[in-house]
């Protein structure tokens, strides 16, 4: 099938029944049921990365340490951090109001809202990247103690999610430019959007934790 | 549907855990014993992981 009869087909499918994470036996879609199934152990993945950094920062006798070398500096959300979260924050927006589109069959609105979603994903990731060059430049690296790789471990795996999240949603854009979404048929959609909400979540915590929690100086 | 089979008890299977977290946390406080901020972080992620598979479990078998 061509992705014009494709989409020909799925436009007499639109349908007011939107196409929720449940299909219409009653069951849970398979693709939403194994994100969701993902998405459990993903949050036991990240809690044994919190889990650890937490353990490592209540046993340091102050955090950020200031020696040998000062990293207080490092945890300044500006110019790059603050605004990276603010932009991926806003894409979580962004993919919903994708996926309320598809749900309604508004695929113009969907198509603009999904491309909106990875452009704001790809610049969270080049202004991470950017973070990162300008702190190897100032000597904090994986081997700069417990701090330095407690950093790079949490903001590097997250980083890894991101990406993997721009990929699906560049995926879903792909296949939603080519007409393969309607508003009875896009489990996919659902699927890549819990993934990225839960992508955008742990950032929020992530940066609370790291960024937000007050620093402990002179004892633990 | 029976009442159980509900999604949103769901959380309450999830909140589960994270009241054997907080009171994980809060016990070591009340005497001299040592607080485990890793056991403690991942008893509170256990309760968002059972949760979501409490809600798998709960919403995602047939209806009838």
């Amino acid at each position: 099938m061509t992705a014009e009869s494709h989409a020909l087909t799925t436009t007499a499918e639109h349908s007011a029944v939107a196409g929720l994470a449940h299909d219409s036996r009653g069951g849970i879609s398979n693709p939403v049921l194994g994100m969701i199934l993902f998405l459990a152990s993903e949050v036991m993945f990240f809690a044994g990365l919190f889990a650890a950094y937490f353990n490592v920062r209540s046993l340091a006798p102050e955090w950020p340490p200031t020696q040998p070398q000062d990293f207080t500096h490092v945890l300044n959300i500006f110019p790059l951090v603050g605004p990276a979260t603010v932009l991926l924050v806003l894409s979580s927006f962004t993919c919903q109001f994708a996926v309320w589109a598809i749900r309604r069959g508004d695929r113009t609105a969907f198509i603009r809202n999904i491309a909106v979603t990875v452009i704001l994903g790809a610049t969270f990731l080049v202004m991470q990247l950017t973070d990162y060059t300008l702190l190897f430049n100032e000597g904090l690296t994986l081997d700069s103690g417990t701090f330095g790789s407690t950093y790079y471990t949490l903001t590097g795996f997250h980083g890894a999610h991101v990406l993997a999240g721009v990929i699906m949603l560049s995926v879903v854009l792909y296949r939603g430019l080519a007409g393969q979404f309607s508003a009875r048929h896009h489990d996919a959609v659902e699927a890549t959007s819990l993934y990225w909400h839960f992508v955008d979540i742990v950032w929020i915590a992530l940066f609370s934790t790291l960024y937000l929690l007050p620093g402990s100086h002179g004892g633990a | 549907m029976h009442p159980l089979r509900h999604p949103r008890n769901a959380l309450i299977v999830g909140l589960l855990f994270v009241v054997i977290a907080a009171i994980y946390w809060v016990a070591p406080h009340l005497g001299d014993g040592f607080v485990d901020v890793a056991g403690t972080t991942l008893l509170g992620a256990l309760g968002i992981a059972m949760g979501l598979m409490a809600y798998v479990l709960i919403a995602g078998s047939p209806r009838e």
